[in-house]
């Protein structure tokens, strides 16, 4: 048996259960334990996933912690956990996210306290159980367990259209998931065909790319398609979309913040860790297609925002804006690109949380998300004003905030892929920062309203929730060395996996050291250069 | 933190390299976090000039040193810690890491740029402590110092970069700041959309600059200035550049960088298309129009073109560009100067035409000329602005000329600073304007004279031309706003000295946009009018002093920079001094002797040119204080002034071509996806609802029909065998009976 301290992960996902099922058996009336009952869980399950930073071997791309367990050995379930360090910035990302979203739920949440805050956690459970499973059954059950409390989340503390919210986000992204189950299966039955045996196991379905590629063309691109509309309306890209504005406008200021942090960033989770490792030539064919795709959402959700009357709803749409060049990135199949898609998971899982906290304030205040309604709030609310301005910078990428770092990565690594779809992409970022500066012009500056006047500035547990991701944000764009460094040996893995020879390139790192120290000085006189034009063997030919 | 030194000539203290940026930083994290709190100025004073005056004498330490070594030691770098590093990145012939690092590097041009924006940015906080006098009491001081001193950082990370990341940080940074400042008065509408104007502005010109940026590094597999200029050479020596597919010569890549990298420098130097924001910007307070939209922020442009002057030395169609827009923008801007009645718009167009003319420098290909013009303009520039700020504020913040008049008599220093900066900016010998002005003219002409050949390019003379009559329009407004201000008799708060309102061009106030450019003081400035009957009066030492001082910079900054032409007044050293760091196509560049050409231009020029429009200005504006002249001239030509004064209407034409276009776009896509895309999931819905609906009748009619209709059946069937279950037993002993005949028979048969 391993001690428990080398099987963090477990405790990690099990442990916001366990609170559950404590506060399952509290009685109804006292909402004082429920709220500080959720928080003490889920701060604690933040701290105790801190260590994993910390235990992660950095040279290792492939699973660690892993522990498993038969569970259905007919079919080959096995109970299987463990992380690489994609899945462990994602955890790390969903524990952070979770305290905050109990602690903001505080005053907003007046009514059914106890399935409130029992619902939270189970959601913070079955989100984890995604990043940790191994095994694609279990997987499965997890991706369709996180419904479930979404759907109660907004149908019983939404707004006005909840039940209509509610009802779409599942059926649609259900109707996802059956047709990944089917792609499930249908690598399943071809693994029981060719090697005889059953395995549920993630390993073994990337295992199978070998296989799958020598299958028929059709099979392949259907197959691609069918993981790829999946995942697609849960990221969502465009045009499966129109369920997330909805989404968001009605569920409750918690319920927006879970979703845009963490459960959108499974759909684009289930491309690195399904789509692209085991279908990469089906990948590399529809690629055109799928940034095609990415870049219509990144210009038409930027340019839909821009028109939004609804605080949220623009947020929401910037979400599908972000979110596709996140989808831009991956799909370049490059190291820069999908290690930028992945910190735009992360960057939009911490700037864009926080933007729907900050409209969340403001409507715990006024009870309305009408832009129209706000201005010279800077006036009143000069330490909102700050934060929302941070956020905001950091949504449009300013560099030194976390969002410059992720746009930058993926635009690099999508000009090396497709150039002219990069050149489009970075018109989005012109576009962002007109519709972003727009909400904060038109809220924040201007002429104060009487109304407007009394609006508290924020409070201690609001400073407290943002201190977090404020200091978050800061160290992605300041120092995200210590963080491409965990991304760096898994994307390298999903990179060969894709590309098997993409590494195997002349290093032209040394020539550029020594060309730096010929240009220490200022420009090498023409003269001198004559000799060394053929020590550069770097760029002899192109590739 | 690692230090690397070029040689060991004479140590360096390179590692306090990163202070100087870093000092302002703390300074606006310091006054930022406290300043609401402690309300007190004098520590936020103490905090943001010291700040700012430490980092301004490091840089002085540091030139020393640099002017101390060799020309081909000047150059140190310091690396701070790592910042991005993205392993695999494939470029053109291999596979390089896409490390940047958080690095400083110092070298004779961006130490130039390091003591002007440190320097320049001192007097102007200084000036600030005495112009906010109003936020001083407000206790929004704090929040003004706190953005000065963050916009002096990142200003320094885009001057000392080491990378184009590095670079490009400092380059959002200032646009960050910008929108800041010029939003300061926040409150007022037009400040909050003149800000957002700004920094949308800039972004498209971003775009350019990232683009620029993504092809150097597919080209290079590198950003890092030295590594990029030490490769350069060897790049310019490959026959072709596969990339993407095509291939083309590595001319054909650095013309298509140059173009990409020029589009940020438009935005940032606000050159057309992109000069819109500027004088739109004036909405920020005058300290900061001085700061950021004269002296620092909006040089940064041309600070890269000189940075990157490897990419355009061997980029001929990228420098046409540069030339052309260069000197189109000179044009146009100072004929739009011509008309303006609100004092910081005609410097606002001015600094738009300046920039100008240094983009004609280095689209001449002289890089040192035109960075030069970026000194001596800050300088002459900056003073003006500052005086404008002091007039401003002495007129109980009025802005407009008309308001104004005769102030020469009550402020002396203002009125001898600005009328210094006046002929620097104008060209005369020997003020400042005239060495670097005419440098960069005379470099334009060269490009086509070529030694007497007459075998340039007819672009330049083209340009050329331009320049000149810019040049000629640049001595006409600011003597026209000399007078206006100066000159006369005080026309504000109420006198009336000559019988008319307010004398003007127009009979009518023709002021298109005028309304919404104040400086916004001039929202509570109006109030005070009924009280301020005192005239005007001289402002306090802290703000005339640093006027003056820059004035007097305007006056010998000149000779930090001599052509060759004129060595015998003394030797310059700046075109010397950045020369390293200058991409050379020759491997030796003849010094000719000065010919006879060069001679007669400057003399025309300073002698005849520009003296002749100062004096039409004089005779049009200050020999007549009724303006009868000018009037008489609009009355002729109504439409061009409306024209000039309404800046031709490009913002209006910008806003029904673009922004408009762009709104409605989204308004239809809005539409599009309430209706299209969501309709087509709703319609999904509802189908299968119908679908279901359906199946709910043929459920219930046809399925459970036969259903029913079995069981009816079975219901007939057993209502014929009920009565068979009579209960009694001779019935049952009947049919049993029945039944053994039955068998019987049966059997028998068989």
């Amino acid at each position: 048996m391993i001690p428990w301290y080398q099987n963090l992960p477990l405790w990690v996902t099990f442990l916001p259960l366990l609170g559950a099922l404590f506060l399952l058996f509290v009685p109804k009336g006292s909402r004082r334990t429920f709220e500080l009952g959720a928080l003490a869980f889920t701060v604690a399950d933040f701290l105790l996933s801190l260590p994993l930073w910390f235990q992660y071997n950095r040279h290792d791309g492939g699973v660690q912690w892993a522990f498993s367990a038969d569970w259905i050995p007919s079919i080959g379930v096995k109970f299987s956990v463990g992380m690489d360090g994609i899945s462990l910035v994602l955890l790390l990302l969903t524990t952070l996210l979770g305290f905050i979203v109990v602690w903001c739920s505080f005053t907003a949440i007046t009514e059914r306290h106890k399935e409130y805050y029992i619902w939270l956690l189970v959601m913070q459970f079955s989100m984890l159980g995604v990043f940790i499973t191994q095994d694609m059954f279990q997987f499965y059950l997890f991706w369709e367990l996180m419904l479930v409390p979404m759907y109660f989340l907004i149908a019983i503390w939404g707004g006005p259209q909840k039940l209509y919210a509610a009802i779409k986000l599942f059926l649609y992204t259900l109707a996802g998931s059956v047709l990944m189950l089917v792609a499930i299966l249908a690598i399943y039955f071809l693994q029981l065909k060719v090697t005889g045996k059953a395995d549920m196991s993630i390993a073994s379905f990337q295992a199978m790319a070998g296989v799958i590629a020598h299958q028929s063309h059709t099979f392949q691109i259907l197959l691609a398609l069918a993981f790829f509309l999946g995942f697609a309306i849960k990221v969502p890209m465009f045009p499966f979309h129109t369920w997330l504005p909805d989404a968001h406008v009605e569920a409750p200021t918690a319920g927006s913040v879970v979703l845009a942090g963490v459960l959108l960033k499974m759909g684009t989770y289930g491309f690195v860790r399904f789509l692209l490792p085991i279908a990469p030539g089906a990948t590399k064919e529809l690629m055109p297609y799928f940034m095609t795709l990415a870049l219509i959402g990144v210009i038409y959700g930027a340019l839909v925002a821009m028109i939004q009357k609804d605080m949220k709803k623009l947020v929401a749409y910037s979400s599908v804006s972000h979110l596709g060049l996140c989808m831009l990135g991956l799909f370049a199949l490059n190291p820069n690109g999908i290690t930028g898609g992945i910190l735009q998971m992360l960057n939009h899982g911490i700037s864009t949380s926080a933007l729907f906290l900050i409209v969340g304030i403001i409507y715990e205040r006024r009870h309305t998300r009408l832009i129209a309604e706000y201005g010279g709030l800077s006036k009143t609310m000069p330490l909102y004003a700050t934060v929302f301005l941070i956020m905001t910078m950091s949504s449009i990428g300013l560099p030194g905030l976390n969002g410059f770092i992720g746009e930058f990565a993926i635009l690099q690594g999508a000009f090396q892929a497709a150039p002219w779809l990069a050149v489009l992409a970075t018109t989005g970022i012109i576009l962002g920062a007109a519709y972003m500066l727009w909400l904060y012009q038109r809220a924040m500056f201007g002429p104060i309203s009487e109304t407007n006047a009394k609006m508290a500035d924020l409070n201690l547990r609001e400073i407290a929730y943002f201190v977090p991701l404020l200091a978050a944000a800061f160290w992605i764009g300041l120092y995200p060395k210590p963080l491409l460094n965990v991304l760096e040996a898994p994307v390298e893995k999903l990179v060969r996996q894709i590309t098997p020879t993409y590494y195997d390139q002349v290093d032209l790192t040394k020539g550029q050291k020594e060309a730096a120290k010929v240009g220490m000085a200022g420009m090498p006189a023409p003269a001198e250069a004559e000799t060394h034009e053929e020590a550069e063997p770097s760029h002899g030919g192109g590739h | 933190m690692i230090m690397e030194h070029a040689a060991l000539s004479n140590p360096l203290h390179s590692q306090v390299l990163w202070l100087i940026p870093f000092l302002p930083l703390f300074g606006a994290i310091i006054n930022g976090a406290t300043g609401r709190r402690l309300r007190n100025n004098k520590v936020v004073d103490a905090i943001a000039l010291g700040s700012v005056g430490v980092s301004f004498l490091l840089v002085v330490y540091i030139f020393i040193q640099l002017m101390g070594r060799a020309p081909v030691d000047r150059s140190v770098t310091q690396t701070v810690w790592t910042w991005l590093d993205f392993g695999g990145a494939r470029v053109l012939g291999g596979v390089t890491s896409n490390t940047m690092s958080w690095a400083y590097k110092i070298d004779p041009l961006s130490a130039c740029m390091g003591l002007l924006v440190t320097g320049v940015g001192f007097l102007i906080h200084l000036f600030s402590t005495g112009y906010m006098a109003d936020e001083r009491k407000n206790g929004e001081y704090y929040r003004f110092m706190a953005y000065l001193n963050l916009f002096v950082f990142s200003m320094l990370n885009l001057v000392l970069g080491a990378n184009m990341v590095m670079m490009f940080l400092g380059w959002e940074g200032v646009g960050l700041c910008s929108y800041l400042l010029i939003g300061f008065y926040f409150d007022r509408e037009y400040a909050a959309i003149a800000g957002k104007k700004a920094f949308v502005t800039n972004r498209i010109g971003d775009f350019g600059f990232m683009i620029g940026f993504f092809l150097i590094f597919m080209i290079y597999g590198s950003v890092d200035f030295d590594t990029l200029m030490g490769m350069t050479r060897n790049i310019m020596a490959m026959p072709e550049i596969h990339l993407f597919g095509i291939s083309h010569t590595p001319t054909w890549w650095f013309n298509l960088i140059g173009c990409c990298l020029f589009l940020g420098a438009c935005g940032k130097s606000a050159q057309i298309p992109l000069y819109v924001w500027l004088p739109d910007a004036m909405a920020g307070p005058t300290p900061v129009s001085a700061l950021i939209h004269a002296a620092t922020m909006v040089t940064s442009g041309l600070y890269m073109i000189a940075r990157m002057n490897f990419i355009y030395v061997n980029a001929p169609v990228a420098l046409a560009l540069v030339l052309f827009i260069g000197a189109l923008t000179a044009l146009v801007a100072a004929s739009m100067g011509l008309a303006q009645y609100d004092i910081k718009k005609v410097l606002a167009y001015s600094t738009v035409s300046q920039l100008g003319f240094m983009f004609m420098g280095m689209g001449a290909g002289a890089f040192s000329a035109g960075m030069f013009h970026v000194f001596t303009h800050a300088f002459f520039k900056a003073a003006l602005f500052l005086g404008s700020g002091s007039v401003i504020m002495a007129c109980h913040h009025e802005q407009d000329m008309r308001n104004m008049g005769g102030l020469r008599k009550y402020m002396p220093w203002t009125f001898a600073s600005m009328g210094i900066a006046t002929l620097a900016i104008a060209g005369i010998f020997p003020f400042s304007g005239f060495f670097s002005k005419d440098e960069i003219l005379w470099k334009v002409f060269e490009g086509w004279f070529a030694g007497g050949a007459y075998t340039g390019s007819k672009l330049n003379l083209l340009a050329w031309t331009m320049g000149m009559i810019a040049a000629f329009m640049t001595a006409f407004y600011m003597v026209r706003l000399m007078v206006m201000t100066f000159f006369g008799e005080y026309r504000g708060a109420g006198h009336d000295p000559h019988g008319h309102t307010v004398p003007s061009e127009v009979v009518h106030h023709a002021s298109h946009g005028d309304d919404h450019g104040h400086d916004a003081h001039a929202g509570h400035g109006h109030d005070d009018h009924a009280a301020a009957h005192h005239g005007p009066a001289e402002v306090p030492w802290n703000m005339w002093f640093p006027v003056a001082l820059l004035a007097l910079l305007a006056l010998v900054g000149g000779f930090l920079n001599i052509p060759h032409s004129l060595h015998w007044i003394g030797s310059g050293h700046f075109s010397e001094f950045i020369a390293p760091l200058l991409y050379q196509t020759h491997a030796h560049e003849a010094h000719e002797a000065a010919p006879a050409m060069e001679y007669i231009l400057m003399v025309v020029a300073t002698v005849i040119w520009a003296p002749a429009a100062m004096g039409l200005a004089w005779w049009f504006y200050g020999a007549d204080p009724t303006w009868s002249k000018p009037r008489a001239f609009v009355k002729r030509f109504p439409e061009l002034f409306e024209w000039v004064n309404a800046k031709y209407y490009i913002d209006e034409f910008y806003e029904a071509a673009f922004i408009g276009p762009c709104k409605q776009l989204g308004a239809q896509l809005w539409a599009f996806d309430a209706w299209a895309v969501d309709g087509m999931v709703n319609g999904a819905a509802r189908f299968t609802l119908a679908i279901s609906h359906a199946f709910h009748w043929f459920d219930a009619r046809i399925v459970d029909g036969l259903v029913n209709l079995v069981a009816w059946i079975l219901q007939q069937i057993s209502q014929g065998f009920r009565k068979l279950q009579s209960g009694r037993v001779q019935n049952y002993a009947f049919v049993m009976f029945l039944g053994f005949l039955a068998i019987a028979f049966w059997k028998f048969l068989a």
